[in-house]
C-alpha cells in the first residue's frame, strides 16, 4: 500500500519536481534573493542558505531568531533579524555585523550600488561608501517597507498613513509625503519610476503617480496582498492576495485607474500568496497557500502549467536565478525545491 | 473555527504602579518549562531562560473598514506576523500594554485582522489592579475603569496592605463594572502562572460559563460615563429575526459605548444553545450544542459599557421574546 502511495505521489508530481531537488529545512522560508551564481534563503530559524544546482545548500547560522528581510548587496546579502541585527553574509559564510539594535527588530532593508539602508522602529539607517555612521531619518510610525528606485536617487519608505519619498540631492535627503488612510507595507517603484504602489494592512494596494501624487486604489481582493512583481514591458503590476494572479497594467499616461486588471493562474479554492515573474517574458510564477505554483503568461486567453504541486504549506518566496536557469520554490513550512526551469538543462 | 495550531495571546493590562512588571518579571524568570514570546513597551530587561523580549511601539491604527470605532494595534499585527516565521512553536504569546492604554484596540486586532486570526487567537484579557489606589484610580481615571471592564482575569494586587472590609468594598467596585472576571487576590501577583496564561477565555464555549444572575446592582448614585453592567434574563424563548435586529442595530448605534458584551441565546424553534460575544462593535456568535438535560433553558445577556441606562436595554431584550 506504501508503495501504490508512492507511485500515485510520483505519478502527481511535476516535471520540474522530478528533475529537481527537494530539501526539507524544517524552518519556514521567509525571503529568497538572487546573487549572482546562487539563490539565498533566509529561514525561520535564522539561518542563511545559499542553494545552487547540484550540490547541496552551505547553511550560514546568520541570526538568533527569525531572518525578517533580506536583499542582495554586491556578491553579498544584507539580513535583518528579531534578534536586532542588521548584517552582511557572504556565500562563503562570512558574516559581519553591520549594525545591533539590541531588542528592536530590524524589519526592512535596501540596498543599492554601495549603499546599506535597514529599519529599526521609526527610523531608517543608511550607511554609504566608506562612512561608519549611517546617516537616519526619522518617521511618525514604524517603517513597514522599503524600496529604491532604479537609480538610487530616490527612497520609498512605507508607515502608517502613507510613503514618505526621500530624495537625495548633494548628499541630502529631503522628504515629499504621499498620503493615504491606512497602514502600508511593503512598497515598489514601477520601473519607469513613474508610480509608487504599497501593499495595505487591508485588502487593497495603493498607488500614487509620483509627479501628481494622483492616487490609485486597487480594491477586491478576498485577502491581505502579501506580495507583487513587475512583469513585462507594458509593465503588469502582478500581485497575490486572490484565487487568481491579479495583473494592472500600468501602461499609457492614466496606468490602471478606470481599468479593469487581467487576471490568470487560477488556483481554484487556493488564495495566490507569492508572485514572481519570469525574467525577460510576459509571464509570471504564482505560489498559493496549498504550496502549489503555475506559471501562466499575462493573457486570459492561455492555459497555466502546473510548477509546483500542492504540499499543503503556503508558498512564502520564490525566486529565479540570475542566468534565468534555476527556480526556486519555499513555503512557511521550510520545503525547497530547485529545478531547473527548462528540461535541456 | 478552533484551530490547536493557533498560538494563545495574553493581554496585560494594569493601571500605573499596579504590579505588572512585577508579574512580567515572574513570567520571564519562573521556571514554568514553557516558551513565551512577552510583547513590552520599553521593558528594561531582557528575558532569562528561554523567553522571548519583543520591543513594541503600542501604534493604534484606524482601519479603513467604514467601523467607527475599529482601532487596532498596527505595531502587533507586524510583531505576530513576524513571530509566526520562527521555527520553534511558542507555547503562548504575553501583550503588555500601557498603564494608561485602552485595550480595546489590542483586542480588537484579533477580531479584524486575517492573518492574526488565523495563527493566533485572544486567550484572555488580565488586568492587575492596585487594592490600595484602585478606588481612587477608578474616580480620576476612565483608562482604569475600561481595564476593569474589559479583563476576564483581575489580579487584585497588594492585598496585604488593605484592611480586609475594605477588600470587601474594593471587590464591590469591582463587580459592578465587571461581573464575569475571575478575581484573584494577591501579593507581588503572586498567582499561578496556569490561572493567568492558556485560559482560553475567548472561547466561544467559555460564555457557558457565565452566571450574571447575582448582580442586581442599584445604579442611583453613578454617573452617565461610569462603566456598569446589566444582565437580564429570560425563560422565555427568543426570536431570532427580532433579537437580530434589535442586536446589529445596538452594536451598531451604541458599539462604541458598549466595552463588552457576552450571551446565551435559547431561540424559539432552535434545538442548539447559541453564543456571543463582542468588544465594541465587533461580535463573534456560533451555534453551541444541545442544551443540557434537564437544565433550563434561559437565555442570558451581560452588557459592559458606559450610558447603559439610557440603550433602552431591557425593553429592546424582552420585546425579542418569542409572541
Amino acid at each position: 500500500m506504501n508503495a501504490d502511495l508512492e507511485k500515485l505521489q510520483e505519478t502527481n508530481k511535476t516535471e520540474l519536481e522530478r528533475r529537481g531537488s527537494i530539501f526539507n529545512i524544517g524552518a519556514p522560508a521567509t525571503e529568497a534573493v538572487t546573487t549572482r551564481d546562487q539563490i539565498a534563503v533566509g529561514f525561520g530559524d535564522g539561518t542563511v542558505r545559499f542553494f545552487q544546482s547540484g550540490s547541496d545548500p552551505k547553511t550560514v547560522k546568520a541570526h538568533k531568531g527569525v531572518v525578517l528581510s533580506m536583499t542582495n548587496y554586491e556578491d553579498h546579502v544584507l539580513t535583518g533579524g528579531d534578534d536586532g541585527r542588521f548584517l552582511k553574509i557572504s556565500s562563503d559564510g562570512n558574516i559581519e555585523e553591520i549594525f545591533n539594535f539590541g531588542s528592536k527588530w530590524v524589519d526592512c532593508v535596501a540596498s543599492h550600488k554601495d549603499t546599506k539602508v535597514c529599519s529599526s522602529g521609526k527610523t531608517v539607517y543608511i550607511w554609504t561608501k566608506n562612512k561608519d555612521k549611517p546617516q537616519t531619518l526619522e518617521h511618525q510610525s514604524t517603517v513597514a517597507g522599503l524600496a529604491f528606485d532604479n537609480k538610487g536617487k530616490r527612497l520609498a519608505v512605507s508607515r502608517y498613513g502613507g510613503v514618505t519619498v526621500w530624495k537625495l540631492n548633494n548628499n541630502k535627503w529631503t522628504a515629499s509625503n504621499y498620503t493615504w488612510k491606512g497602514s502600508h507595507g511593503t512598497v515598489t517603484f514601477s520601473p519607469d519610476t513613474k508610480y509608487i504602489v504599497t501593499a495595505m494592512q487591508e485588502n487593497q494596494i495603493h498607488g500614487w503617480r509620483i509627479n501628481d501624487k494622483a492616487d490609485l486604489a486597487m480594491r477586491g481582493y478576498p485577502s491581505k496582498i502579501k506580495s507583487f512583481t513587475w512583469v513585462g514591458d507594458t509593465p503588469y503590476l502582478v500581485t497575490s492576495g486572490s484565487s487568481d494572479a491579479v495583473c494592472w497594467p500600468f501602461d499609457g499616461k492614466e496606468g490602471p485607474m478606470g481599468r479593469k486588471p487581467i487576471v490568470v493562474a487560477n488556483g481554484g479554492k487556493e488564495l495566490a500568496t507569492f508572485v514572481k515573474a519570469l525574467n525577460g517574458e510576459k509571464a509570471v510564477f504564482t505560489g498559493f497557500t496549498d504550496g502549489s505554483v503555475l506559471l501562466a503568461e499575462i493573457d486570459e486567453s492561455k492555459k497555466p502549467i502546473m510548477i509546483r504541486s500542492s504540499t499543503g504549506a503556503e508558498v512564502s518566496t520564490i525566486a529565479i536565478s540570475s542566468d534565468n536557469s534555476q527556480i526556486l520554490i519555499g513555503d512557511m513550512k521550510g520545503s525547497i525545491l530547485l529545478s531547473s526551469l527548462w528540461a535541456d538543462n | 473555527m478552533e484551530n490547536t495550531s493557533q498560538v494563545p495571546v495574553t493581554v496585560l493590562t494594569g493601571f500605573l504602579g499596579a504590579g505588572k512588571t512585577t508579574l512580567l518579571n515572574r513570567i520571564l524568570t519562573e521556571q514554568h518549562g514553557r516558551k513565551y514570546a512577552v510583547i513590552v513597551n520599553e521593558f528594561g530587561e531582557q528575558g532569562i531562560d528561554n523567553d522571548l523580549v519583543v520591543d513594541a511601539d503600542e501604534e493604534v491604527f484606524e482601519m479603513n473598514n467604514g467601523c467607527i470605532c475599529c482601532t487596532v494595534r498596527g505595531d502587533l499585527i507586524r510583531i505576530l506576523s513576524g513571530l509566526m516565521k520562527r521555527a520553534d512553536k511558542l507555547d503562548a504569546i504575553i501583550v503588555e500594554t500601557t498603564g494608561l492604554a485602552d485595550p480595546a484596540p489590542v483586542a480588537q486586532t484579533f477580531f479584524v485582522d486575517q492573518d492574526v486570526a488565523d495563527r493566533t487567537k485572544l486567550d484572555a484579557i488580565v488586568t492587575v489592579a492596585d487594592a490600595v489606589h484602585l478606588s481612587s484610580q477608578l474616580v480620576d481615571h476612565h483608562e482604569a475603569e475600561e481595564q476593569i471592564a474589559f479583563a476576564d482575569v483581575i489580579l487584585l494586587n497588594k492585598v496585604e496592605l488593605v484592611e480586609d472590609n475594605d477588600i470587601v468594598k474594593v471587590n464591590d467596585r469591582i463587580r459592578k463594572i465587571n461581573p464575569f472576571a475571575k478575581i484573584i487576590k494577591t501579593t507581588r501577583c503572586d498567582a499561578p502562572l496556569d490561572e493567568i496564561v492558556g485560559l482560553n477565555a475567548f472561547s466561544l464555549d467559555r460564555v457557558l460559563d457565565i452566571e450574571p444572575d447575582f448582580l442586581e446592582s442599584d445604579h442611583d448614585h453613578e454617573h452617565d460615563d461610569d462603566v456598569t453592567s446589566l444582565s437580564f434574563v429570560s425563560d422565555t424563548p427568543l426570536d431570532m429575526d427580532k433579537f437580530q435586529d434589535w442586536f446589529g442595530n445596538l452594536l451598531r448605534t451604541k458599539g462604541q459605548d458598549i466595552l463588552r458584551s457576552k450571551g446565551i441565546l435559547n431561540f424559539k424553534g432552535e434545538e442548539e444553545r447559541y453564543v456571543f460575544q463582542g468588544v465594541h462593535m465587533l461580535m463573534d456568535a456560533s451555534p453551541m450544542g444541545p442544551w443540557p438535560k434537564g437544565k433550563n433553558r434561559s437565555s442570558r445577556v451581560v452588557f459592559i459599557g458606559r450610558d447603559l441606562d439610557n440603550m433602552n436595554l431591557k425593553e429592546g431584550f424582552e420585546n425579542c421574546k418569542s409572541a
